[in-house]
């Protein structure tokens, strides 16, 4: 006995969620589309070249492949081993004293600004590492991977802590009274436990590291070159994304862009799959 | 395992904690010492009088007004698309949508809440040269295009929360008025939701921002480095974001970039702000929640 | 819409100025009664010209409303000769190619000189072509063969849309190669702030640019300043030109008249470039 009013209502929710959902492929839709005519020539193929040079035709996004790779890389490199430190310290080691201070500052770091992050990094770390290096201008893959670790560390320590303070209490009391010390808790019965939720924050990381423009942009140095050390700047997919953005938009090179917009739809999708499968979506909807 | 090893890991937990929290200690009061010196009103206002410019009378050109302006306007106008779209969407999928349709939805948002920005943005910048080709000679990346990107980019988080909030409600606050003959939709406008306010402004507010901070969607759909207040929907503006990325780069004496340091203080307050006022308003529910 | 602006600007020509104290009155005149948003993007080393005027004219009338965009010489006339610009900057000619596909009509208001540029401490201010095209092909990359410390040379170089660039790589490089690992920077301002905090590096920005916190280098013999370039000694140099889709109209009109007027080309040179009248 639903009312026209109710029936209406429920119609217009409908609505809403469909168009929200519907984004997702529009966007995938618009990225196809635009590539598509690289599909059927076999185009396709000359993308996944080396080198980038539109005006002697050459499309190759793959060093900017490999820029994303390696940079987004060796920040999951550093930020993993301080994320899960800085987690133990917060839920295991000292959740009333330094660890409580801790985890209000990752708080606050989820709210700092990228560009903020990348400002500071350009007046701060960049003349540090030129400085330390003794070679390059200091914007470099070392700088990005540095300032990227320390924008994806609170996704990481929020979610691994909060997967620490999810282990059962009972094993944890069990532990206690067998006499366990708190490293021994930690490395036996803690990320045993919880490493699903370990997981998934690191991936939940990866996919932000992979996802992010600014920090390479402003400080990875953007030149074409495959990284073949920490000191060489590197591009990535997307910075080369936003550089480009101001080209023709009929020509390969702005095709290009939306390959590169393809592959790092694909990769946000794997994430996305990759998840699921941890369960990840299921803890999150359970809190 | 031995000592050694215990001792090892521990300090090392230690280190991490302290190192993190001295990083960002540095990275801090780095920007507070280069931009409070330059936190004055002609930051913001450059030579025109606060007065006029706020009064819409007078442009500033060389002053921080435009960008906070144009970052305040925008953020109004995104979440203007993105709640009520948000908030009924993520109604549906706590109270009306069947398991199936759910899994399938979910993984559509949630592969929209993982999309980079700069795609967003890309999308933004494509559907306005699809309409200026199109539809009308008029249409280019402009305001209005960054708003409704900006619109689809913080989506995902207000539909979260609402959808989560609502459904994590205690059976009992779910059913009472349903009990006593309330019908559906009357339950979720006028207990449910009313109920839940907290969570979803919480949402609304993250949504806000990230409105905010972005920069890589808006660098795409319409801001550029110069334009004053926008003057209409169809119009290019400035951002705080943007001016902060493009002083970085584009500094012509020490005074602008001491300008750089002052917005980036702005900003990152503004962000701070609203950031802890959407986790105070979470933690406000989840006390009222252990309470019950 | 024309015809209103055709009016107006009748009106306004027999109107007698209100003086501002800001500027002179006279080569602003015109702009008093107008409206209208103004657009323009492109060639980042004009920014600092449009900017001024910019400046003056919407201080004078409030209802005038000018945007500028960056980019570079290649968005400049890509946007101009797709209609989302009214005005698109180049500093260099378009080609033929650009200039019949979108029926620009180029207006150049500024000669500029390209100079290779150092940081103030980098002792090596002199260089001849050759070691230019060796420096930025890849070939010589240690300061130490120039006479310097032993450390790399950090090559900067613009994107491909800068018309600084093309002209540069054409007229100093001789067309020859730009080695991969170079570093790129945005616009000129970029460039120069690249430049000006880092010891070891090289790049290039147009003589109008040039300031105490970068130092110019000499190309064989010949310093990069106005008068070398007005000259015809210095020889890297190119136009800088406002184009717009076929014939401007109004707002355009006015503005393109202004940067060639009198006050305009006084803008020109304060800025540091040569004006054309």
């Amino acid at each position: 006995m639903k009312s026209s009013l109710e029936k209406f209502a429920e119609k217009g929710f409908l609505l809403s969620a469909i168009l929200s959902a519907s984004i997702t492929i529009f966007i995938f839709s618009f990225m196809f589309l635009f590539s598509m005519p690289l599909f059927k020539g076999g185009q396709i193929v000359q993308f996944f070249r080396l080198e980038w040079n539109p005006y002697d035709g050459k499309f190759g996004i793959l060093t900017m492949m490999v820029g994303t790779g390696v940079i987004a890389s060796f920040a999951l490199f550093i930020a993993t081993p301080f994320g899960i430190g800085c987690s133990a310290l917060i839920s295991v080691f000292s959740q009333k004293g330094l660890g409580k201070f801790l985890r209000k500052v990752v708080e606050f770091m989820t709210g700092i600004p990228t560009v903020v992050y990348s400002f500071v990094a350009i007046f701060l770390l960049v003349p540090l590492i030129r400085d330390i290096f003794e070679k390059g201008t200091g914007m470099c893959v070392l700088s990005a991977s540095i300032m990227l670790a320390l924008l994806i560390l609170p996704t990481i320590v929020l979610f691994i802590s909060d997967a620490f303070n999810s282990v059962p209490k009972s094993y944890i009391h069990a532990a206690d009274a067998l006499g366990a010390s708190p490293v021994q808790k930690l490395i036996h019965i803690i990320v045993p436990s919880a490493w699903k939720g370990i997981i998934s924050g690191l991936v939940l990381a990866a996919g932000r590291a992979v996802g992010d423009t600014l920090i390479s942009l402003m400080i990875a140095g953007n030149a074409l070159q495959i990284p073949r050390g920490l000191s060489d700047s590197a591009r990535t997919l997307t910075s080369h994304i936003a550089l480009i953005i101001a080209s023709d938009y009929e020509s390969p090179e702005f095709k290009a862009i939306f390959v590169c917009g393809l592959i790092l739809f694909a990769f946000t999708t794997l994430i996305v799959l990759i998840l699921r499968l941890l369960g990840y979506f299921e803890i999150l909807r359970e809190r | 395992m031995n000592r050694f090893t215990e001792y090892g890991i521990t300090f090392f937990i230690w280190i991490s904690g302290i190192i993190l929290i001295g990083a960002i200690g540095v990275l801090l009061s780095f920007l507070v010492y280069k931009g409070i010196p330059s936190l004055n009103l002609s930051l913001i206002f450059g030579e025109t009088r606060p007065l006029d410019a706020l009064l819409l009378r007078k442009e500033v050109v060389d002053g921080l007004f435009p960008a906070i302006a144009g970052t305040l306007l925008l953020i109004l106008t995104s979440i203007i698309w993105a709640i009520p779209i948000g908030v009924a969407s993520g109604i549906y999928l706590s109270e009306y949508c069947n398991l199936r349709w759910k899994r399938f939805f979910n993984l559509l948002l949630d592969i929209l809440a993982g999309i980079p920005s700069i795609l967003v943005g890309l999308f933004g910048f494509t559907v306005s040269i699809f309409l200026h080709k199109h539809l009308s000679e008029h249409i280019y990346p402009c305001f209005l295009i960054s708003s409704l990107a900006l619109a689809c980019l913080v989506l995902p988080y207000i539909i979260r929360t609402t959808e989560q909030s609502l459904s994590n409600l205690p059976f009992s606050i779910k059913t009472t008025a349903l009990s006593l003959g309330a019908s559906k939709l009357q339950n979720i406008l006028f207990i449910l939701i009313p109920y839940n306010l907290s969570s979803i402004i919480s949402g609304i507010i993250l949504a806000i921002g990230r409105c905010a901070e972005d920069t890589a969607v808006i660098m795409l759909t319409g801001v550029v480095a110069m334009a004053g207040i926008p003057s209409s929907l169809l119009s290019q503006y400035e951002a705080l974001p943007f001016y902060i990325f493009y002083i970085s780069s584009d500094y012509n004496s020490q005074e602008e970039l001491m300008k750089g340091f002052g917005a980036s203080i702005i900003l990152l307050a503004i962000c701070v702000f609203l950031f802890t006022l959407s986790n105070i308003l979470k933690k406000k529910v989840a006390i009222r929640f252990a309470t019950h | 819409m024309k015809f209103k602006f055709i009016v107006s600007l009748l009106c306004i020509l027999t109107l007698v100025m209100v003086g501002n104290s800001y500027v002179n009155a006279g080569d602003l005149d015109r702009f008093s009664g107008v409206k209208g948003t103004l657009r323009i993007a492109g060639g980042t080393a004009h920014i600092p010209v449009m900017k001024e005027a910019a400046k003056r004219i919407m201080g004078m009338n409030s209802n005038i409303k000018i945007t500028i965009a960056g980019g570079g010489s290649g968005v400049g006339i890509k946007q101009v000769g797709e209609g989302l610009v009214d005005i698109g900057n180049s500093g260099r000619k378009a080609t033929d190619d650009e200039t019949g596909r979108y029926g620009l009509k180029m207006f150049k208001f500024a000669i500029d000189g390209i100079a290779i540029v150092i940081n103030p401490k980098n002792p090596v201010v002199k260089m001849n072509k050759n070691q230019i095209m060796d420096i930025f092909s890849g070939k010589l990359n240690k300061w130490k063969d120039l006479g310097w410390k032993d450390r790399g040379i950090n090559i900067y170089t613009r994107d491909a849309s800068s018309g600084t660039r093309k002209v540069f790589w054409k007229k100093a490089l001789n067309k020859g190669e730009i080695s991969k690992a170079a570093n790129f920077a945005k616009s000129h301002g970029a460039m120069k702030a690249a430049i000006s905090v880092d010891p070891y590096g090289i790049g290039y920005i147009s003589v109008g640019y040039l300031d105490n916190t970068v130092a110019p280098v000499s190309l064989n013999g010949v310093s990069p300043t106005l008068d070398t370039v007005r000259k015809g000694d210095y020889k890297i140099a190119r136009g800088l030109y406002m184009n717009t889709k076929g014939e401007p109209t109004a707002l355009t009109r006015l503005f393109i008249d202004y940067i060639l007027s009198k006050e305009g080309q006084k803008i020109v040179a304060e800025k540091g470039f040569i004006g054309v009248r």
